[in-house]
């Protein structure tokens, strides 16, 4: 885990010249080891024939009927 | 002598349209409650007494001239303090923009004035919005006025307890993971969240811009109805708003329930829930049933994608937009927010492209399963009775306090992503005093039937009526 952190600060203060201000950051950004695995967990959903997608247009065509 | 400030916002609309009471007079009903009980639960940033004085004057003088008076003439607001007003402060509840005073006014305060409202105040919130809990380190924590220890909800914090507590008839929140429904829930009053999309966000404090809506809390689902009547539809200040037709949503208010389908989920939104709480949204049912819903437990599909791509979405969109000020300032901001921004600098783009790619087709998947066989859901809003300020507060509580932070708003945080409009509404109380949350949700736009299921819910039952201890002595 401090391997992943350490890698994850160096690639924001690379990308974004953004330090980690405080602890509860760097524990947040240690944390993100669960978001890549409930990302990995639904990976490959996306389908090329989805695309191109509009969720706005998803809205319109789901939307509720007059009563 | 009855407290005005007891009035619903449309009973107090009648009031003045009568010559039952004046503007002036809900005006002072409204701050003479801030005087008394805002040392306590510390539910406003900025008040504009003389301003508001001025404009309820001229509210009376419209009703005294027999002038046409629009649906919610000569009444007193405050909102949470992202909405920008001409040449009024707009703190966002930061450091940041302590002194900011912006140039335009958002839409949303355009068209309630255009209809008879008038601000007087800016009120409490979780700095950039970006709590679910109500702590604010650089104006001090909103206090929940059923038990002043515990959280009122974020991010809306000022605008769910000052409502409660009869500061004012209405305010507006934002929601982009819950931030209207958590404070409803927590303060015992109403909130909608609305369709992504139904009301515009011109002029309004961006945060998460796939998922930030504009709604208002108010202490009935009637007034809620009111409100958004005024607010909603296309904006071209906004392009992403809907150019969809608004119906009358106070038409619809009729108790009706016959063949109304009630889908209780038996996923996600029973997970780690307080029994107390389930129970609770469990009798609100019954009370719907009652009235001809029917009451059916459904599966919902996806739950595991809407999680993991929502949060992604949030993340992203909130880092990219505080980008320069957490190069130049991260010290400004509180230790609970720098925190939480910084982690979304590591998301990568392709992360960030599916969670957004996938929305359409996972919204269209699961309206077409669930909405097929259920009309609305109903859930928890909260899903456990309500933790402490103390309990809560990353900036000063051991590692792991973020964890119960942020599980607030695990209930809300899926009809973000899916773009749903959800309503919460009192339904009980619990053992701490402190309310309890019913969260109705509906297909896209379909707000009038979100409504008129939480008005039926209020016609039995008396939970928003009740009023908070810190106005006891009042």
């Amino acid at each position: 885990m401090d391997d992943f952190l350490s890698r994850t600060e160096a690639m924001i203060a690379a990308w974004h010249g953004i330090a980690a201000p405080n602890e509860p950051a760097r524990r947040m950004a240690a944390d993100l080891a669960s978001t890549i695995a409930a990302f990995e967990a639904v990976r490959d959903l996306p389908r090329f024939e989805d695309e191109p997608s509009s969720f706005e247009a998803a809205l319109i065509e789901t939307m509720e009927q007059p009563q | 002598m009855t407290d005005l400030a007891d009035l619903s916002l449309t009973e107090a609309v009648d009031a003045v349209r009568n010559g039952d009471a004046t503007a002036t007079e809900l005006l002072d009903a409204c701050l003479a409650n801030i005087d008394a009980a805002n040392p306590q639960v510390n539910a406003t940033i900025w008040l504009d007494r003389e301003g508001a004085s001025a404009a309820a004057r001229a509210a009376d003088a419209a009703v005294r001239d027999r002038k046409p008076l629009g649906k919610l003439h000569g009444i007193p607001l405050a909102h949470k303090d992202m909405y920008y007003q001409s040449g009024k402060p707009c703190t966002c509840g930061s450091a940041l923009r302590r002194d900011f005073v912006p140039d335009v006014t958002a839409t949303v305060i355009e068209r309630m004035a255009a209809a008879g409202a008038f601000t007087f105040g800016g009120l409490n919130m979780a700095e950039f919005a970006q709590n679910p809990t109500g702590h604010n380190a650089h104006y001090g924590d909103c206090h929940n006025p059923w038990n002043l220890p515990y959280i009122t909800g974020g991010s809306s914090s000022g605008s769910g307890a000052g409502v409660a507590s009869r500061f004012t008839y209405a305010a507006l929140g934002s929601d982009t993971g819950g931030s209207i429904r958590l404070p409803a829930s927590a303060c015992g009053v109403t909130g909608i969240k609305p369709t992504q999309t139904r009301v515009s966000r011109a002029g309004v404090m961006p945060l998460s811009f796939s998922h930030d809506n504009v709604g208002p809390l108010a202490r009935t689902a009637r007034d809620c109805a009111r409100v958004l009547g005024v607010i909603a539809g296309h904006d071209p200040r906004d392009p992403t708003s809907a150019r969809i037709a608004v119906p009358d949503y106070e038409a619809g208010l009729d108790g009706d329930l016959r063949g109304l389908r009630i889908g209780l989920p038996t996923n996600h939104f029973r997970d780690d829930a307080d029994a107390e709480v389930l129970a609770a949204v469990e009798r609100a049912t019954e009370v719907l049933a009652a009235r001809g819903a029917t009451v059916h437990r459904i599966a919902l599909p996806h739950m595991d994608a809407v999680l993991a791509y929502g949060g992604i979405v949030s993340r992203v969109e909130g880092a990219a937009i505080h980008a320069r000020w957490m190069r130049e300032a991260p010290q400004d901001y509180a230790v609970h927010l720098s925190a939480r921004l910084y982690g979304g600098y590591a998301i990568p783009g392709a992360y960030y492209v599916e969670s957004l790619s996938r929305r359409g087709p996972i919204l269209k998947a699961f309206a077409a399963e669930v909405f097929s066989a259920v009309d609305v859901l109903a859930t928890p809003t909260i899903r456990f009775c309500l933790p402490t300020l103390a309990d809560t507060d990353i900036d000063k509580g051991p590692p792991g306090t973020e964890k119960r932070f942020m599980a607030v708003s695990d209930y809300t945080r899926p009809f973000n992503y899916l773009g749903l409009p959800a309503v919460s509404l009192p339904c009980g109380f619990d053992a701490n005093g402190l309310p309890i949350g019913l969260q109705i949700a509906g297909r896209p736009f379909a707000e009038a039937r979100i409504l008129r299921v939480a008005d039926a819910y209020q016609r039995d039952t008396d939970w928003h009526r009740r009023r908070p201890p810190v106005l006891a002595a009042r």
